[in-house]
């Protein structure tokens, strides 16, 4: 079946974690994603191979370049060489949407900034992403996702009231961002079916991080107040944490919004004497006593495993959710019904076999969207863009191939090291656990 | 207005050039934050978005804080404003049949319904997506729940406190030895928001092939999740569950590595191991500080910094400490680091950058009066952004779409109105 974008072709010249994210999502719903790569340039963070275990190709076997890059075409162009430039324009000839995620400038440089290029394709819809905007004192800035925490003011927020800020582990804005550029790109498009113009979108990762503390900065704005950290509490309801459960690091989340919600609570917990008292009557001295009401939550919730009490409690309608580890989200019943998670396999040259990734948010009743390929290996489809798409000779892209503006391997091989043992990253905490049996656990 | 200074504004009229969604209407009937930071994206680039509330107590979000002058009242939640900006409100009673009268007159000219009830609900009264496509074929059906149309907790309770929990974010968030943290903030509910906003313009672009609407069931619990990739991509690629930050002997976890955020002299930073996509070394973070005693050779690598954490903190925070703020995140930055500083409300709404491309616009509340307003996610050159008007008073536009759209007399007005149906 047809994915909603279908009939979009995008040139997706990015690096990083917002645009690539916002290009496959594109991609699986059905957009055409060209992602331009160069043998002559590090590709991905190198850290994570299949079984930790880097093979013969193992360029083409990051799983971060693998999770971003999915459901994308992918070609190699040297961009320092002229005829790699010359190439580029040809494919923005026939392309509608090219992002990149350069340096203020850099593309300008290369003779392929908007000036450039709509000279060569006037309705072209072209997004520069960067981490301040073209404009500002801050535009010669670079910005990458997990900074933007902090920058645009979500970090004073976040961390135990009684310490500074704490940082969360995933870089958070990333994806936001591309989300907000998938907007973009379909608002500019819509635009051009309009009116037939192509534009240049300058796209900062920065104001578009600010827009979701909105109705924060208002409150400084009309009351004057500056935010602090707040742990896990909620600034009226209570409870509202996360309670120990039975075994090692195991916790479950309860979130009272309601009396009614209370009142289970309540009998879940089998009508126990202290919360008969005035101190957590209702809401209002509820909020006033949270600490103590934790301490006799925390007390209650010990004894239990943690999915069984979110199954307990959401049964009597009360917030709760079990704090998961990946193992946890993976195999959850809920996730695994939905799809959420999808198996790709890859290319039997790659040698990754078959990896679970994360599919999307949501579900279209008639386009539906899913992850359309694996992560291109270098160079996988030079043949297929160059020559079938561009009409290139195959004299053309040997002579290509000999100038070193296209490749199939890294000109400067540099093989990773094995990183450290799976006992050391246990023993330092950098992870809490190994499954020796996790693809068994996963079915692939 | 407490705060008065520097106001740029990008104006308050209205934009006669064409806007994307100008084409547009949509009814937006969730409740809460999520739906509405949804349609706010379309109404912000032109859609015409019709806020339909409950009558007398209005949306949830009227109800949540903060407050203009921190006074609760249901005009005054600066909430509510930031996300209802550029849209008109109505007042209907879904549970009534003359409510839902309404409510189809007003889906049958839609292109796009945004809704949030529990899964099942419009179902029961006669709304659930396979009528609402025999009364519009053309109608795209966005619902934004906890859980999502389908599964095992489908029926679950959700809020931002429980998707960071089962999102595995949580798990990944906080100090070694306390609990899993959360944001600060309600992201999850932001996230949800837009969301839902590109996979609705993904509907409405799928529309133009062949005319057909169709329903988008979301997930907040998966929004939330989705942040959670390499995670799983570390577990599926090598079986390895990720936790909170290391376990740092004796030092602190957040000054391992300097990857952490550590005090300045006026607040916080956030240091850098990142020069542009090369890690930088020891000796240019020392220079960039000023202080060369930081670059010892027991420290020279990330591993041995984090091995020696606690003796690495106990040479560089104070340095850091002694450093403020801004002057420490522009001499990184403009050296090329890629580096943080952890801004207040204040810090961003005083901001050169913001102010100097056009962020704050000021919006006139029949209410609240003139205020400084966060405006511009993002420039459109063909469609610049515009502030059309105010977020709407509750039943604002009962009269301008009930009569003067659906041709409704003033007197049924009335009589909908003391009935309770709007």
């Amino acid at each position: 079946m047809n994915g909603p974008l279908e009939g979009i072709r995008i040139i997706d010249s990015t690096t990083m974690v917002a645009m690539p994210t916002a290009l496959h999502l594109m991609g699986d719903m059905g957009a055409e994603v060209i992602k331009v790569d160069s043998h002559t340039l590090y590709r991905g963070e190198g850290s994570l191979f299949p079984d930790g275990k880097p093979g013969p190709r193992y360029w083409d076997q990051d799983a971060s370049f693998n999770a971003l890059q999915r459901s994308k075409l992918g070609v190699t162009l040297n961009l320092r060489a002229q005829e790699a430039v010359e190439v580029f324009k040809d494919l923005v000839r026939v392309s509608d949407v090219l992002v990149e995620n350069n340096r203020a400038g850099a593309m300008d440089r290369l003779g392929l900034g908007w000036e450039d290029l709509r000279r060569v394709k006037p309705d072209l819809v072209y997004l520069s992403n960067t981490g301040f905007g073209y404009t500002g004192p801050w535009r010669s800035y670079a910005g990458i996702g997990r900074m933007f925490e902090l920058t645009c003011g979500l970090s004073q927020f976040t961390g135990y009231p009684d310490e500074g800020p704490c940082r969360v582990g995933a870089a958070f804005f990333d994806l936001h961002v591309g989300w907000t550029a998938i907007f973009a790109l379909l608002a500019a498009l819509e635009h051009r079916n309009q009116t037939g113009q192509g534009q240049w979108i300058d796209f900062s990762m920065y104001q578009i991080g600010v827009a979701t503390m909105g109705d924060a900065l208002l409150d400084f704005i009309a009351n004057g107040r500056n935010g602090a950290r707040m742990g896990n509490t909620h600034p009226y309801y209570a409870p509202h944490g996360v309670y120990p459960c039975k075994g090692d690091d195991q916790w479950v989340a309860i979130a009272v919004e309601t009396d009614q919600q209370w009142e289970a609570l309540v009998q879940a917990m089998g009508s126990p004497p202290w919360a008969q008292d005035d101190r957590f009557a209702d809401a209002l001295s509820r909020w006033k006593h949270r600490e103590e009401l934790d301490r006799f939550i925390a007390q209650w919730t010990a004894s239990y495993v943690h999915t069984e009490l979110m199954g307990l409690l959401q049964a009597l309608g009360v917030p709760a959710g079990a704090v998961y580890n990946a193992r946890e989200e993976l195999l959850d019943p809920h996730l695994k019904e939905r799809g959420f998670f999808e198996k790709v396999a890859h290319h039997p040259e790659a040698e990754i076999g078959t990896r679970v990734y994360v599919g999307r948010p949501w579900r279209m009743s008639r386009t539906p969207a899913f992850i359309r390929r694996p992560a291109p290996m270098l160079g996988e489809h030079n043949e297929l863009i160059l020559g079938d798409l561009l009409g290139r000779s195959e004299e053309d892209l040997a002579e290509l191939y000999d100038l070193g503006v296209l490749g199939k391997e890294p000109a400067n091989q540099q093989p990773p090291g094995r990183g450290q043992s799976v006992e050391r990253q246990i023993e330092q905490g950098t992870v809490a656990a190994y499954d020796p049996d996790y693809k068994k656990l996963l079915g692939i | 207005m407490f705060f008065s200074g520097l106001i740029s504004t990008s104006g308050m009229v209205g934009s006669s050039m064409a806007t994307p969604f100008g084409n547009y209407r949509i009814i937006d009937l969730s409740q809460g934050a999520p739906g509405a930071f949804c349609t706010k994206y379309f109404a912000d680039y032109g859609a015409d978005v019709v806020k339909v509330e409950p009558p007398r107590v209005g949306d949830e979000t009227r109800r949540t804080g903060p407050f203009f002058h921190d006074d609760p009242h249901p005009e005054k939640s600066l909430l509510f404003l930031y996300l209802n900006c550029n849209k008109r409100g109505v007042t209907l009673e879904v549970g009534s049949p003359s409510g839902q009268e309404l409510l189809r007159e007003l889906l049958g000219k839609a292109d796009v319904l945004v809704e949030s009830a529990q899964p099942g609900y419009l179902q029961s009264i006669g709304l659930g997506y396979e009528e609402l496509e025999r009364l519009n074929p053309r109608l795209v059906v966005t619902s934004i729940t906890p859980f999502g149309q389908s599964g095992p907790h489908r029926g679950y309770q959700g809020n931002d406190l429980v998707y960071y929990a089962m999102s595995g974010l949580m798990y990944t968030s906080g100090a070694y030895d306390r609990e899993p943290l959360k944001h600060g903030h309600p992201q999850s509910l932001y996230m949800g928001g837009i969301t839902a906003a590109y996979a609705t313009a993904a509907a409405l672009y799928a529309r133009e092939a062949d005319g057909r609407g169709q329903h988008v069931d979301l997930s907040l619990a998966e929004a939330t999740a989705a942040h959670h990739y390499t995670a799983i991509s570390r577990y599926s690629y090598a079986g390895l569950i990720e936790r909170r930050a290391p376990k740092v002997e004796g030092g602190s976890f957040k000054g391992a590595g300097f990857e952490g955020i550590v005090p300045a002299a006026d607040g916080y930073i956030g240091p850098s191991t990142q020069q542009g996509r090369q890690r930088g070394t020891l000796a240019e973070f020392a220079a960039l500080t000023g202080h060369p005693e930081i670059d010892a050779p027991q420290f020279a690598t990330p591993q041995q910094r984090q091995e020696r954490a606690a003796e690495f903190d106990a040479l560089v925070l104070p340095l850091l400490r002694q450093m403020k703020k801004y002057d420490f995140f522009d001499a990184a930055m403009a050296d090329g680091w890629v580096a943080g500083v952890v801004q207040t409300q204040e810090d961003l709404a005083r901001c050169p950058t913001l102010h100097e491309r056009g962020y704050f616009a000021e919006v006139d509340h029949p209410v609240m009066g003139k205020l400084m307003f966060p405006g511009e996610l993002f420039r459109l050159p063909g469609a610049p952004w515009s502030l059309r008007r105010p977020a709407p008073l509750l039943g604002q536009h009962n009269g301008e779409i009930f009569c003067g759209e659906l041709g409704y007399t003033r007197d049924d007005l009335v009589l909908l109105r003391q009935q309770g149906t709007i």
